[in-house]
């Protein structure tokens, strides 16, 4: 430091004399400098100013892409949905009109025979009943003439008539008894007639409810095909939910292929002892991994097949004979599987079992205490039973996890636009800062500066008004 | 023709991406003891049979290899090697196995062998010589001596540079001597010496374990 003083015994001097000719060389370099800070500034700011343009050009041009493709899948199910409700109006309506001709015909039949009774009732007329005010008058005059023959003449009157009303009577009973036969007949028919009735309410409330759902859909799909940002949003947010819930599922099902894994991996060493390593993995490991992947697999050809899911086009698109045989055969390879499992989730129970008592037995304790705490076959049971139940539950996975490469697309592009709209924002944060650096340097340069340009705006300003 | 030769080329292909993941990294582990017959120590073959049968050889997976070593008066002799196995990888094979060493172990125990001298040096050597041969991943020895070793005349015993590289030691159930309880300096530079002598050849660490419990924890950490 001594070395630059140009008076070694006068510091003070020398470093006044390096300011005020440092000074003068800046103020005389005082536009080259105010250029090159700004050089400097337009190189790092607005580079990262670019950058950010371009990232939001980019991300806006991922959310364009995400919004159409959301857009045609939304409308694609939509009329699927649709395309569903028809089939489902046009088999309830094939049904019904298939069977309304054989239902007018029991209606006809039905209506014909209530008619036919009603006429027939309408046929049996009772007999008046007005004989007993007769019986009654004969027997009241019998005995007021006092002629033995007209006597005689209105007994035998009064016995036939008697008789003719009891006659009259057991005959009008008999009538009506016939009346209230037919009419009895009758109610089965009416029954029947109100069944037949209902039969055709609920045939044309399912019609209704059909053509109601499909004015839903109709209104969903105007909604979607406009495009509007609240069709959008709704979109996204199924298919966000689809995601999660794809998401949650699938790791509840790795969760149990961990556990499936761990128990056929010890047995397997058993039928594939080797010491060969794949990637850090015994070859018997690879083997139960293999196991599991094999059933994910399985499963994902069943559903395929059943028609529960559409990954593969092929599949869809092959007869049902062909369908069949896959799904018989994805079945058959699963129980195979699962049988499997089961056998060596016995044998790994037996491997544990040995183990403990062959470990105790190195310990030195005896034979009686340690079969004393293996008589139980509760655990090789539920062992046997794990090892069969989860090739099945694994084979579920299929379904979410078409769900899950169905909603992976638009949850990852969303998750990119985010990610590079932040870095867009902190890029932008970044050359706003820099550019405040820049020119808080370029104030405190002239600052520095101050004296000489003070004195150089006092020429000018003298010159100026001499001017 | 090209039907055969598609999924022919394919098989190839995936054998050669798997023969490309095949690990030749060895993940076994090699286990030698030393058992100390010499003096005093003699009347301890049955408690380090025991030791040996619960604390190291339930430690063994299929693969693994061990190696039963008696420190006599010259060690370093073929004889001296008790009993040896290399576990199958199948469990069952394995577990029988076991059992089958755990009875030549007791009978070693009940033996009434017993030597004047002690060569530990010579039986650590042949151990580092068994132990190298196996090429395992993991080589581990466990010396079960007073540790004092008193050579016989003309024997020598100077370890390789490299006589123990890769390997973890541990001297385990040592007893102290009359004279290590009247001066325990004595005991301590003894095994400070063995210390010195052991890493200087190359070993990966020594310990002296006082517990057979940490056995295992010994063995977890040298994988």
């Amino acid at each position: 430091m001594e070395n630059l003083y140009l008076f070694p015994k006068m510091p003070g001097v020398s470093i006044a004399i390096w300011i005020v000719s440092s000074m003068i060389f800046l103020f005389f370099a005082r536009e080259p400098m105010h250029k090159m800070i700004q050089a400097m500034s337009d190189a790092t700011a607005g580079g990262l100013r670019k950058m950010a343009s371009w990232i939001k050009l980019s991300a806006e041009a991922m959310r364009e892409k995400d919004r159409k493709v959301l857009l045609e899948s939304g409308v694609a199910k939509i009329q699927g949905e649709i395309l569903q409700e028809f089939h489902k109006i046009d088999t309830a309506n094939t049904k019904s009109v298939a069977g309304y001709p054989k239902l007018q015909l029991k209606l006809d039949e039905n209506i014909a025979k209530i008619e036919s009774d009603y006429k027939e009732c309408g046929q049996v007329t009772p007999e008046a009943p007005g004989w007993s005010e007769a019986v009654e008058t004969i027997a009241r005059a019998k005995g007021s003439t006092g002629d033995r023959i007209i006597e005689k003449m209105l007994s035998e009157i009064h016995k036939s008539a008697v008789a003719g009303e009891k006659k009259a009577i057991s005959e009008l009973r008999e009538v009506a008894g016939k009346r209230h036969k037919i009419l009895g007949g009758m109610a089965p028919v009416w029954k029947r007639i109100e069944k037949l009735g209902k039969e055709i309410n609920y045939k044309v409330d399912k019609v209704i409810e059909n053509s109601r759902n499909i004015d839903k859909y109709m209104d969903q799909y105007q909604k979607i095909s406009t495009g509007g940002s609240e069709s959008i949003d709704m979109l996204s947010s199924k298919v966000t939910k689809l995601f999660i819930i794809s998401l949650i599922v699938i790791f509840v099902g790795m969760v149990g292929a961990f556990i499936n894994f761990n128990l056929i991996a010890l047995p397997m060493s058993e039928l594939v002892p080797a010491g060969v390593r794949v990637a850090g993995m015994a070859v018997s490991e690879i083997s139960a991994l293999v196991i599991v992947a094999l059933e994910l697999v399985l499963g994902i050809f069943l559903f395929e097949a059943i028609g529960v899911t559409h990954t593969f086009p092929q599949i869809a698109n092959m007869t049902s004979g062909k369908r069949r045989i896959i799904l018989y055969g994805s079945l058959f390879g699963l129980l195979f599987l699962a049988s499997v499992e089961a056998s060596l989730a016995i044998l790994r129970e037996h491997l544990a079992e040995a183990k403990t008592a062959l470990d105790r037995s190195l310990a030195g304790e005896s034979g009686s205490a340690i079969s004393e705490n293996i008589d139980s076959n509760i655990t090789v049971i539920g062992q046997a039973l794990l090892g069969f139940v989860l090739p099945w539950i694994l084979a579920v996975i299929a379904i979410p996890l078409e769900m899950f490469i169905e909603a992976s697309q638009h949850a990852f592009a969303k998750i990119y636009t985010i990610m590079i709209t932040l870095v867009c924002h902190l890029a932008n944060a970044l050359a706003f800062l820099i550019e405040g650096i820049f020119k808080i340097l370029m104030h405190i340069f002239d600052i520095y500066i101050i004296v000489p340009v003070q004195i150089s705006n006092m020429f000018k300003g003298k010159s100026a008004s001499v001017s | 023709m090209r039907k055969i030769i598609n999924p022919a080329l394919f098989a190839v292909l995936v054998s050669m991406v798997v023969a490309a993941c095949t690990d030749n990294k060895a993940y076994e582990t090699s286990y030698c003891a030393m058992v100390d017959i010499s003096g005093t120590y003699s009347s301890q073959k049955k408690s380090v049979v025991n030791i040996v049968k619960a604390g190291i050889l339930p430690e063994m997976i299929p693969g693994d290899s061990m190696f039963f070593v008696k420190i006599d008066s010259n060690s370093y002799a073929e004889e001296n090697l008790v009993t040896k196995l290399t576990l199958d990888y199948r469990p069952t094979q394995a577990n029988n196995q076991k059992l089958a060493i755990s009875k030549a172990l007791d009978e070693f125990g009940s033996g009434k062998a017993k030597s004047r001298l002690t060569d530990i040096s010579g039986a650590m050597m042949l151990c580092s010589d068994y132990l190298k041969k196996t090429q395992s991943g993991t080589q581990i020895m466990f010396i079960f001596s007073d540790m004092k070793e008193e050579l016989p005349n003309g024997v020598k015993r100077k370890f390789a540079d490299d006589e123990f590289e890769g390997m973890h030691i541990a001297a385990m159930n040592v007893i102290k001597l009359k004279k290590d309880s009247k001066d325990p300096e004595v005991y301590r530079k003894r095994l400070s010496q063995w210390e010195k002598r052991i890493t200087g050849a190359g070993a990966d660490n020594w310990t002296t374990l006082l517990d057979a419990t940490k056995i295992q924890e010994f063995i977890d950490q040298a994988k």
